[in-house]
């Protein structure tokens, strides 16, 4: 087998991929991904690594982080898509894995925009709940009692 | 077609072990998609563990974003940058030994391992210099039992004096970075009986599962590391 070709490694009869007979010989579907597919992988998530640090020297204000995320974003589906083999994986492998970022995506949306419409600071302080005692920088501590 | 004392699948040539497929499946096939699907499942769960605490971090960065930039440019960013470097490398060294599992050759899979093991120490001891630095600088909680709560944080060189609540970008990047340590810690164990159970030969093309679900745990932690890089060290 070289490095090159695209095999079922432990179905060889079966050309299709999918799901498969139980015939004598066939041990499940397997994908081999070809070594050259992980290199260049690995060379795409390495310059995207360097782009990043590279866009965190810009300051682009409040985009920074939005950037950031969108590289790591994209750095993540590499890896899950070609590393994790979930591009050759069972339907049901994916809609169970992608859907957890689904659902943390609720969970970013909605604290999100709880905290964008809440004006926290400004609460007056009878409003806010009460703390037996406000934390303070080690250095400031005891300077005013 | 059933197999009442468990489907067995054999090697494919000298030097390897016939698997026996656990004898509530049918066949090799359904053993290998269920483990998959609970490995996946796993998986979920793991996303979700961290994104509570990636929820956190988005909330008070909106709230305090001052003290994120200054707590950021507390680590240094070199480290950092190494580390995913590392992490990236032991994440395609990790996949090309699944790949050598699936294609039964054994020798090349251990080899691929055991650079997969070089990088995560690499990665851990870069960790550990850091974490220490850090808590040297008394951006950390003490482990000596009776201190003063509000000295949790001590902050010896008063590098968080100017912004509000410092120690909570500490108490986020201890916890997070800590948590994905200990993953990065228990996969370098599960690569570790990897090599030495494929060295008997029990995993080969026709049966290669515990590799390939190591594999997948390997790229999550590298996965969380693409997140936590940007969100903790390039945040200045």
């Amino acid at each position: 087998m070289t490095a090159t070709d695209h095999t079922h490694a432990a179905s060889p009869h079966d050309p299709h991929g999918g799901d498969h007979g139980h015939a004598a010989g066939d041990f499940g579907p397997h994908h081999v991904t070809p070594a050259s597919t992980f290199l260049n992988v690995l060379i795409a998530l390495l310059c995207l690594t360097v782009i990043t640090v590279a866009a965190s020297r810009v300051d682009f204000g409040a985009a920074n982080l939005l950037i950031a995320m969108l590289i790591a974003s994209i750095k993540a589906s590499l890896v899950i898509a070609i590393f994790m083999h979930v591009k050759w994986d069972t339907a049901i492998n994916k809609i169970v894995f992608l859907s957890s970022f689904l659902f943390l995506s609720l969970l970013f949306v909605f604290t999100l925009s709880d905290q964008a419409t809440r004006a926290w600071d400004s609460w007056p302080s009878k409003v806010k709940a009460p703390v037996d005692k406000e934390w303070e920088h080690p250095s400031k501590v005891g300077s005013h009692q | 077609m059933s197999h009442d004392h468990g489907f067995v699948v054999p090697a494919p040539g000298d030097g390897f072990l016939p698997h026996t497929v656990a004898h509530h499946f049918d066949t090799p096939t359904q053993e290998f998609q269920a483990a998959k699907l609970g490995f996946w499942l796993f998986l979920a769960t793991e996303i979700l563990l961290f994104g509570g605490l990636f929820a956190a971090y988005f909330f008070f960065h909106q709230e305090y974003p001052q003290t994120f930039h200054v707590g950021g440019a507390q680590l240094n960013w070199v480290l950092g940058g190494v580390n995913t470097t590392v992490l990236l490398l032991s994440s395609f060294t990790m996949a090309m030994g699944v790949r050598s599992a699936q294609t039964s050759q054994k020798r090349k899979m251990q080899f691929y391992c055991w650079l997969t093991i070089l990088g995560g120490a690499i990665f851990m001891a870069i960790k550990c210099y850091e974490w220490h630095v850090k808590y040297t600088h008394g951006l950390g909680p003490p482990v000596i039992a009776g201190m003063h709560v509000e000295q949790w944080f001590k902050d010896t060189h008063n590098v968080m004096a100017d912004v509000p609540h410092g120690h909570l970008f500490f108490a986020l990047y201890y916890t997070m970075t800590g948590l994905h340590g200990l993953h990065v810690v228990v996969g370098l164990g599960l690569i570790l009986w990897i090599i030495r159970d494929g060295g008997k030969g029990r995993f080969h093309a026709n049966y290669f599962l515990p590799v390939d679900l190591v594999g997948l745990y390997w790229h999550l932690v590298d996965l969380i590391w693409i997140f936590l890089f940007p969100l903790f060290y390039l945040v200045s």
